[in-house]
């Protein structure tokens, strides 16, 4: 077998010598920064437009969405795992003790097994935030937000969002994060797949249920909201 | 090959020329109507989605210029994201070909004591027929993609890159489900045979301890690897394992986590014609205590830094893999992917093919297409692909041009001819009357040519052609303008 | 204002009426017309199929004929889509500066057909009459290549006695491709197939398009099947009035 520094050394000489004419090792950044970014990188819409359109995506994709203010979260996710049916529960290792209501049995994940997590009915995670132009749940897998794997095996997961976290564009989000994130998931919807004949199939690997509390953090902010889903509604119908 | 024997699939060395190929494929009236049926799906869908972004060109134009620019500084972003992904935990490996990328892998396998592995779907696996060869080394490759299970279940082979069953259609699913699951009583509902899968893969994700992706990018800047899927079966073999291998095409760097802002955009509403993928996972190296605890990431280059080092068909590293220029392509909605004898198919395979296979095979595709410029007007990343086509036609051609065989071909001989004829008015003029006289032995009473012979009875095969009118248009004017003098 | 011609090698061989509807049109419009005895063909079929030395013969041809006129103008948009998208790099990569400066003065001076009509004499009553139903197939030089546009149907709507039928899936392609219909006979055939059942959905008695090419493709087909249809250059339309109909309905 071939020592593999070997393959290393000849292919960088071929793509250095292959892009000697195009490259300007020099000053890179300089090159980098003068691309052409014209596209649209701000939203246009108001909070309560945005938070309408973020909800109004996440039930394009079938998830099931409540709103609710922050004093009321606790009875919010305590209705949400009561009408779920579900008993047993995982819960994000940094999960507030106060969202996990009682008359529920309640795994913490503390590098919880595979096996031990499959066992759970659902899941409770925080977010990172949120992408309304798409209706795309940001986890950058924080304490509260949980390791990539309790958001993945339970078939229901109850997903907390706050109004505060949702960016109306893909580019703002990006322009949110301050350090890029050593593990992100995007979430557009449950699990899904269209590979026979098209058909959109929800659930298949993933989590079949998604559930979201939008959190109404805003406070007066959001008052102008009933207005905004108007608008929103009237926008497209012409 | 170390010894190791397999049978390859989509090989372009034995594939049959594409006018060969579609024979079959076009008499094949299942066929055609499944994959027509899912490319209008698909386009329908993309074109609803593209229309509503106001943005749409200049998102393809900064698509095709960080992809560019990822291009021509590929060496410096390699190093960069080689250091990144290191230092983040991550073991980088180098392959300069197929072989040797096979090997890498073959080669972790073995330390991991791995008698199975999980794999997210990728085509550059198939492209270095990695499961085949790991089959032949004893090691069974589980794909986990519904519409790989499908193909791998049914011994079908991918005929699209990114719904690589889509000629298959719910009947067909169902038999194949039926047979290899044993399940007696399945129906053909979709939802039922997607729920089939789920069980059949379960165990798998959760007991299967070593994975093997492709990247849709690496990220130079984090040394991240970014996935794009829909089911879930990709976060299933990127998080439960304790070993995860990723095979990637050398141009799949971009600069910055941030350019993703851009090319999660386009990818999506090119693919598949979603605003946003369902899951799209980014992680960089390994995490204590999330995902697996090993990672290598090989680089393939397989061909690629001889593409880059060229003007015209350089462009052709941009692909991201939408897959929106099969879609959009005539010519693949009558004859689906098969034909193209090459895991990639369509236009972007019509151009990456021959190239990867530094044009000693597969010279037939370039010709696969009428030039109708639909796949150019929807590539995210701008590539012109009629353009690199042409180039490609021109190599072949200074290929095929000193052989004996092909000097008597009606195709060359025709050509060569013709530059003759054209270069001269008068010529030109002779030809076009030799030509009528010549060809009213063809032409029937109705003033029309029902039969050619030769290259000629290609056209009339399904086509008649008028015949050749007595006075061509530049002798009417001669005529007039002496009458009218 | 003055034009010169350029009726390409095929129109020239195979659809003279073409060529005298042409004449016939912008004449009418008060075009002074010429045309060059010398010219051949732009080269479009070689280059097309990968003879790029001999494409660049005719392209050097084209450039030093018409390098003197005030504007040419081309019948066929498959045939401007080969001088705007290929003479460029033909002549980079085979030309000398002479050329290139010569080329680069000429094209602007290259127009097909309707971009002439509509965008230099500034008309889209042209005075037609064509009492017949019509449906226009978009080719895919027209379209993708050179882009005309809204300038065929701004030309066809003023056609008096006219009933246009809108083609369905008009951006997709016949299957013509030059050498690709018969290179690819079969796939060409089967894209052929499917066109005409869009084709024949229209109820038109003609298809029209800016380019005989696609027309020569659909118009064979059509005839080998006995499809009642009719193809017809846009130019024939264009230039039928009461007192002379096209010469396709004579």
């Amino acid at each position: 077998m071939k020592v593999p520094s070997d393959s290393r050394a000849r292919i960088l000489q071929q793509v250095h010598a292959a892009t000697q004419k195009t490259e300007n090792p020099g000053d890179l950044a300089s090159t980098y920064s003068n691309l052409p970014r014209t596209y649209v990188r701000a939203g246009r819409l108001s909070v309560a437009e945005r938070i309408a359109l973020m909800i109004e995506r996440l039930r394009e994709y079938d998830a099931d969405v409540v709103e609710t203010t922050s004093d009321k979260l606790d009875l919010a996710i305590a209705a949400q795992l009561r009408a779920s049916g579900r008993h047993v529960f995982v819960a994000a290792e940094g999960l507030p003790a106060a969202w996990m209501a009682g008359g529920f049995e309640w795994k913490i994940d503390r590098n919880l097994s595979a096996a031990e997590i499959e066992t759970c009915e659902g899941v409770v995670t925080g977010s990172f935030g949120g992408i309304a132009d798409s209706g795309t749940i940001v986890l950058h897998h924080s304490a509260q937000e949980g390791r990539r794997i309790v958001s993945l095996l339970p078939d229901w997961h109850l997903c907390i969002l706050y109004a505060s976290r949702v960016v109306e564009t893909l580019p703002e989000y990006f322009a949110r994060c301050e350090q890029p994130p050593v593990l992100a998931t995007y979430i557009s919807g449950p699990s899904a797949t269209a590979d026979i004949e098209m058909t959109r199939i929800k659930g298949v690997h993933g989590p079949r249920f998604l559930n979201v509390i939008v959190v109404d953090d805003l406070g007066a902010e959001l008052n102008t909201r009933q207005q905004g889903k108007e608008e929103i509604s009237q926008g497209k119908s012409t | 090959m170390s010894g190791t024997s397999y049978h390859p699939v989509l090989d372009p060395a034995l594939a049959p020329p594409f006018p060969k190929a579609v024979l079959p494929v076009l008499r094949n009236p299942q066929l055609r109507k499944n994959v027509a049926h899912a490319i209008d799906v698909i386009q329908a869908k993309r074109a609803r989605l593209v229309a509503e972004k106001v943005d749409w060109q200049e998102l393809r134009s900064a698509g095709a210029a960080i992809r560019e620019h990822s291009l021509a500084h590929l060496g410096a972003y390699l190093e960069q994201f080689e250091a990144r992904c290191t230092a983040a935990g991550g073991t980088v490996h180098w392959a300069a070909d197929a072989d040797e990328a096979r090997r890498i892998i073959l080669e972790i396998l073995r330390q991991e004591n791995a008698s199975e592995v999980i794999k997210i779907k990728t085509m550059t696996s198939a492209e270095i027929q990695l499961n085949p060869f790991l089959e032949a080394a004893g090691i069974k490759a589980y794909e986990t993609d519904l519409a790989e299970i499908i193909l791998q279940l049914g011994h079908e082979e991918p005929s699209h890159i990114v719904v690589p069953a889509l000629h298959v259609n719910r009947s067909q699913v169902r038999e194949i489900f039926a047979q290899s699951m044993g399940i007696k009583d399945l129906s053909d509902d979709p939802k039922a045979l997607t729920a089939a899968a789920r069980n059949y893969l379960r165990q798998k994700f959760l007991t299967v301890p070593t994975a093997i992706s492709g990247a849709n990018f690496l990220v130079a800047e984090t040394g991240s690897v970014a996935i794009v899927e829909s089911e879930g079966n990709g976060r299933m073999c990127l998080t439960l394992p304790n070993t995860m291998i990723t095979l990637a095409g050398i141009e799949k760097v971009i600069p910055r986590f941030q350019d993703l802002e851009v090319m999660l955009q386009v990818l999506a509403r090119s693919a598949t014609g979603e605003r946003m993928n369902p899951y799209t996972s980014v992680w960089s190296g390994v995490t204590p205590g999330d995902g697996p605890q090993r990672f290598h990431v090989v680089l393939l280059d397989n061909g690629r830094s001889k593409i880059l080092a060229k003007n015209t068909e350089r462009q052709t590293l941009r692909c991201i893999r939408c897959a929106a220029c099969m879609n959009s392509c005539p010519v693949y909605r009558q004859t689906g992917g098969h034909a193209y004898g090459s895991v990639y198919p369509g236009p972007i395979g019509a151009i990456l093919t021959p190239q990867l296979m530094q044009m000693n095979y597969a010279q037939s595709l370039p010709y696969a297409s009428s030039l109708c410029g639909a796949c150019y007007e929807v590539c995210p990343v701008k590539i012109n692909i009629p353009e690199v086509l042409l180039e490609l036609r021109s190599q072949v051609v200074n290929q095929e041009r000193g052989k004996a065989a092909k000097f008597f071909d009606p195709m060359y001989l025709g050509l060569r001819a013709a530059n003759l004829i054209f270069s001269r008015a008068w010529l030109f003029h002779a030809a076009q009357y030799l030509g009528r006289v010549g060809l009213k032995l063809f032409t029937g009473k109705d003033g029309w040519i029902h039969r050619l012979p030769s290259i000629g009875g290609e056209w009339t095969q399904t086509r008649d052609l008028r015949g050749l009118p007595k006075q061509p248009f530049h002798s009417w004017w001669a005529a007039r303008q002496k009458g009218g003098r | 204002m003055r034009a010169s011609l350029f009726i390409t090698c095929y129109n020239d061989t195979l659809f003279p009426e073409t060529g005298r509807a042409v004449v016939r049109l912008l004449e009418r419009l008060g075009v002074e017309l010429d045309f060059h005895p010398k010219q051949t063909c732009c080269g479009q079929m070689h280059a097309n199929t990968g003879f790029r030395g001999e494409a660049f013969c005719q392209a050097k041809r084209f450039v030093r004929m018409y390098q003197d006129v005030v504007a040419v103008v081309i019948p066929s948009s498959s045939c401007v889509a080969m001088i705007r998208d290929q003479y460029p790099g033909l002549f980079e990569e085979l030309g000398n500066e002479e050329l290139r400066r010569q080329f680069a003065s000429l094209l602007p001076r290259v127009y097909e057909l309707s971009e002439f009509v509509v965008d230099q004499l500034g008309v889209d009553d042209v005075g037609a009459y064509f009492p017949h139903r019509v449906t226009y197939h978009a080719s895919c030089h027209g379209l993708r290549g050179i882009h005309l546009g809204d300038r065929p149907a701004r030309l066809m709507n003023k056609v008096r006695g006219m009933e246009q039928v809108p083609l369905a899936n008009l951006d997709r392609c016949c299957g013509f491709g030059g050498t690709f219909s018969v290179k690819n006979g079969e796939v060409s055939s089967a894209m052929l197939a499917v066109k005409l059942q869009d084709l024949m959905a229209t109820r038109a008695e003609f298809c029209t398009a800016l380019d005989n090419s696609c027309l020569m493709h659909l118009g064979g087909a059509m005839h080998r099947q006995y499809a009642g249809m009719k193809t017809i250059h846009l130019a024939e339309i264009l230039a039928s009035t009461e007192a002379e109909p096209a010469e396709a309905l004579l």
